[in-house]
């Protein structure tokens, strides 16, 4: 029969029922699971070292593939572009001829619809068409020379051409 | 017990300071509680892997409501009254799993209804049945273990443990009592032999006495 004082003895500690309790084993939490609370009570920061290491993995193949990707695009750009046996006069043709049949900055309408017709008329003026072809002759390009002459000659059959843009 | 409110301010304030986004501080308090909090729900569940869960769930909610944290009483009352709620939780989820597998049971014939953390396989996990304390203390009601093992794991007196555990202080110290008493009754002499001895060297042991008191 237990008494207060049974208890009261118990709730100081000195029982005989504690002093048993406590020769017994005492386990502790293992290792692993203390690693997964301290973990837990970590605030979560970005580690860039860490977010590296992890992408790396995955992202490297992607990287020699782009790689490849853009040497090749290179190579093809390099030996088939349209800018192989490049002339000395880069200039587009389009923009020459502007230039030289004394366009302003911003032509008008009418102009810019001279510029960019289909009829060789109306696209160019004579002494412009001829100073191309002039140019032309000067970079070496004799064969577009000739067929731009041809299509001059075509568009303005009477017209007086000067020697240099006849001339090889 | 200057030095127990000592040790009451500074549990509370690594708390407070761990609330404040000091981690260090979080590390000495988990050195400090892990033995006895882990051993609590290790005996209260009797299976160490759901202990385990528990374990790292307590923890789990500590962290998450540390910002909400003021240092009103004895830390640990405060760790062992979120253990005390997650162990509820605990067997009342093993208690709607039984009941839902009662059906299954009784269409297959099933064995006597064990609860799932008592059944062979959980028990084997539970290496501390060698002893008759701990036998004794797993033979008791949840309630009467639970309010015996917060008093030796974390010292906590009856009007703690009645804070911890959601109940009355005279219903906190009635589950204590009865406790101890079936506990003591492992302890005596008359009960160990039959466990741990052997019925043959009992009656040596009964003999020996016999002739002791005649001579």
């Amino acid at each position: 029969m237990d008494t207060p004082d049974e208890l009261d003895e118990y709730l100081r500690g000195d029982s005989a029922l504690s002093r048993q309790y406590r020769k017994e084993s005492a386990p502790t939490p293992p290792h692993a699971l203390d690693r997964r609370v301290l973990g837990l009570s970590r605030p979560r920061e970005p580690d860039a070292h860490g977010t590296a290491q992890r992408l790396t993995p995955c992202l490297a193949p992607l990287a020699f593939a782009a790689s490849v990707l853009l040497s090749v695009a290179l190579v093809l750009a390099i030996v088939f572009g349209p800018q192989t046996g490049k002339r000395v006069d880069d200039t587009p043709r389009l923009v020459r001829v502007a230039a030289h049949a004394d366009a302003s900055t911003n032509p008008p309408l009418d102009r810019r619809l001279q510029l960019y017709s289909s009829d060789p008329k109306l696209a160019r003026a004579p002494s412009a068409w001829l100073a191309d072809i002039a140019a032309l002759r000067r970079a070496g390009r004799d064969s577009e020379a000739d067929a731009e002459l041809r299509r001059f000659r075509s568009a303005y059959p009477g017209y007086s051409i000067g020697d240099l843009a006849i001339r090889p | 017990m200057l030095e127990a409110m000592e040790s009451l301010d500074e549990d509370a304030k690594l708390m407070v300071r761990y609330r404040d986004g000091d981690a260090d501080a979080f590390s000495t308090l988990y050195a400090r509680h892990k033995g006895p909090l882990y051993r609590y729900l290790l005996r209260q569940v009797r299976n160490a892997g759901a202990a385990a869960d528990l374990f790292q769930d307590v923890w789990s909610r500590l962290v998450a409501t540390r910002s909400r944290y003021e240092a009103r009483a004895k830390f640990a009352t405060y760790l062992f009254h979120i253990a005390h709620n997650c162990t509820i939780d605990f067997f009342r989820r093993d208690l709607k799993m039984r009941r839902a597998a009662r059906s299954d049971e009784a269409e297959h014939q099933a064995e006597p209804e064990v609860p799932e953390y008592q059944r062979p396989d959980g028990i084997a996990e539970f290496a501390e049945q060698q002893s008759a304390l701990l036998a004794a203390l797993g033979a008791l009601p949840q309630e009467q273990r639970e309010a015996f093992l917060l008093h030796e794991e974390t010292g906590l007196t009856i009007e703690e443990i009645a804070r911890v555990t959601d109940v009355g202080v005279e219903t906190a110290k009635s589950r204590l009592r009865y406790a101890i008493r079936k506990l003591k009754k492992s302890l005596l002499p008359a009960e160990i032999p039959v466990r741990s001895y052997g019925r043959e060297r009992l009656e040596q042991h009964a003999i020996n006495g016999h002739a002791r008191r005649i001579g």
